[in-house]
């Protein structure tokens, strides 16, 4: 092809492209989704939606029911519980987070522009897991660090807070982040399935919150597996000093199990991505 | 480069793209025109690797698209307009973007100050008219600097001034010895820009062919002429075998015959001429008369609009 006239109007950057400087690769792909997800406000607002309520409501909660679970007034509630309680509130800003890295490209059409300056489908989308999930991690541990010690500020008043070196608070904080990450992945491969804001955040929302609750009705051993193995239920307990249903999946084994669940998910939308017409 | 082979795209029972082969070469503008619904965005696409062929083949410089090492230094692509997250800067949307490709920060402000967006590049892009969501996304097209051009519609919503400046880009872009494939769905507006034509209908190439050669075969000229004595000129030209029809001013248009053919019948009776020119045929007549089998949806004009609409 003919360069010779090129105008001066439009520098050539095609030198670049003839050392060999400019190549798509899986790093640059990587800078270019955390530059993506960092230059828009309904992150931040996300975030700062995520930290407040997770902190603020288990603040609130322990500061109303702090006298009574001392006294004993409360029943039977594990004190563990409520020391993230907040944490329930403040992940579906997780869930809507990962659905939003999705959806909003489908809705402007700029996934478009996305497979065209990057067109290895797989590797656009692992770069956007990775980004993701790093930024839950960090700021999920944060958040769940903070709600832990303002929930505890507030039952250790009553005498009945935990110590932090306890290793169940320890593990506590650090799962909250592992499971706000596993759980914003879990609404990327949502979104990615359904290529639809509204609709995956009414599914997700739903499959973990109300489902996951719902299934305890089936009667019979059917009915208890199901509640152990539904996603929220077996994930969220690695984020609680201890858990309001006893006859859940420990931390570690749910969190296995919630991570296998979301992989198989993101596989399927991968592999759909990667099939379907962008 | 760009080239087709048999290239199909089918949803269902319905082929959108039926098997076309078609090359696009450098230095032109080739324009892609049909009727809305014709397969120019499908076909697009799939140059674009961004919709799977349902048979065929289609490569940019001789590759997939999906194999090209760096993209954006080859194929620039403006496919529709404000394919842009609302939230983000016009600034940031191209940072992104120049980054997949490993293109330098300083080339982000070059593209921004060459469309003009310099104003309001660090503005959030939801509050950009059509015609700044144009700009920026030529801009991105132009951001790697690439070899090979894709504009899909690109006047469409833009005021005068708009089309004009897309206009004046493409033809320099082609200039410069780049390829440039130009979508569009008005004869009017190719007419102006391309100088080879694609012209597609129902999935299908109708023609492929240069501008010059499409006008000179299609717009076939008449000449239109007015007399105080139309009665006997008419009869005269008539005698001369040319097709003569009366238009609604009581002039005559001739076919058949030039100007100065029925200047000299005209001299020759003594008649009074009070007009005498020559009308080209319009290329979108032409255009229209190409694509008339093709058209996915006909609107009926032989029957009155009803009041009110």
């Amino acid at each position: 092809m003919t360069t010779a006239t090129l105008e001066p109007a439009v520098p050539s950057a095609r030198q670049a492209a003839t050392t060999g400087q400019a190549r798509l690769t899986f790093g640059r792909i990587l800078d270019a989704e955390w530059t993506k997800i960092r230059t828009v406000r309904s992150t931040v607002w996300t975030l700062v939606s995520l930290f407040v309520a997770s902190v603020g409501l288990t603040a609130l909660i322990c500061l109303a029911a702090a006298g009574d679970l001392a006294s004993g007034a409360g029943g039977d509630e594990p004190v563990g519980a409520f020391a993230t309680w907040g944490l329930m509130f403040g992940q579906i800003a997780a869930l809507v987070l990962g659905i939003l890295v999705a959806t909003s490209e489908y809705s402007s059409g700029m996934i478009r522009t996305t497979l065209a300056a990057a067109p290895r489908r797989w590797s656009v989308l692992v770069a956007k897991t990775t980004v993701l999930a790093g930024l839950l991690l960090v700021l999920g541990t944060i958040t769940s660090a903070a709600a832990f010690l303002a929930g505890n500020f507030f039952l250790g008043r009553e005498g009945i807070g935990f110590s932090v070196t306890d290793p169940d608070v320890l593990r506590t904080m650090i799962g909250g982040g592992l499971y706000l990450a596993v759980l914003g992945v879990f609404g990327l491969a949502l979104g990615l399935l359904m290529r639809h804001t509204a609709g995956a955040v009414t599914v997700g929302i739903a499959l973990i919150f109300i489902v996951g609750n719902l299934v305890g009705l089936v009667p019979g051993a059917a009915g208890e597996w199901l509640t152990k193995l539904m996603p929220g239920n077996a994930g969220s307990t690695i984020a609680t000093v201890e858990s309001f249903n006893p006859d859940l999946l420990g931390p570690w084994t749910g969190l296995g199990v919630f991570v296998g669940e979301t992989a198989l998910l993101l596989l399927l939308a991968g592999w759909l991505f990667r099939k379907r017409d962008a | 480069m760009i080239t087709a082979e048999r290239l199909t795209k089918r949803y269902g029972d319905t082929t959108a793209v039926d098997a076309i082969d078609f090359t696009v070469r450098p230095g032109s503008v080739t324009g892609f025109l049909g009727p809305n619904g014709a397969g120019k965005s499908t076909t697009m696409r799939m140059v674009m690797g961004l919709d799977h062929p349902s048979g065929g083949r289609v490569t940019v410089n001789g590759r997939a698209y999906r194999d090209l090492p760096a993209p954006l230094h080859e194929v620039g692509a403006l496919l529709e307009a404000k394919a842009i997250h609302g939230g983000r800067s016009a600034y940031h949307h191209l940072l992104w973007l120049a980054k997949t490709n490993g293109i330098p920060r300083r080339r982000v402000d070059e593209v921004i100050g060459l469309v003009g967006l310099d104003a309001v590049a660090h503005k959030r892009s939801g509050g950009f008219s059509l015609g700044m969501g144009q700009r920026l996304g030529i801009a991105a097209a132009l951001l790697g600097d690439p070899g090979v051009l894709l504009f899909d519609e690109p006047v469409n919503g833009l005021d005068p001034e708009g089309i004009r400046w897309i206009r004046t880009l493409i033809r320099s872009l082609a200039a410069e010895g780049r390829t440039v494939f130009v979508s569009s769905h008005l004869m009017s507006e190719m007419a102006l820009t391309a100088d080879h034509l694609l012209v597609i209908g129902r999935g299908q190439i109708l023609a492929d062919t240069g501008m010059a050669d499409f006008i000179a075969r299609n717009a076939a000229a008449h000449v239109r002429v007015r007399s105080p004595q139309g009665g006997v000129l008419a009869e005269a030209l008539r005698e001369r075998g040319w097709t003569i029809r009366r238009d609604d001013d009581g002039a005559l248009l001739v076919e058949g015959a030039s100007a100065e053919q029925v200047g000299d019948v005209a001299g020759s009776r003594g008649l009074y001429l009070h007009e005498l020119s020559v009308v080209n045929a319009s290329l979108e007549e032409a255009f229209m008369r190409l694509t008339a089998d093709s058209v996915e949806y006909h609107a009926r004009t032989d029957q009155p609009v009803p009041a009110g609409v």
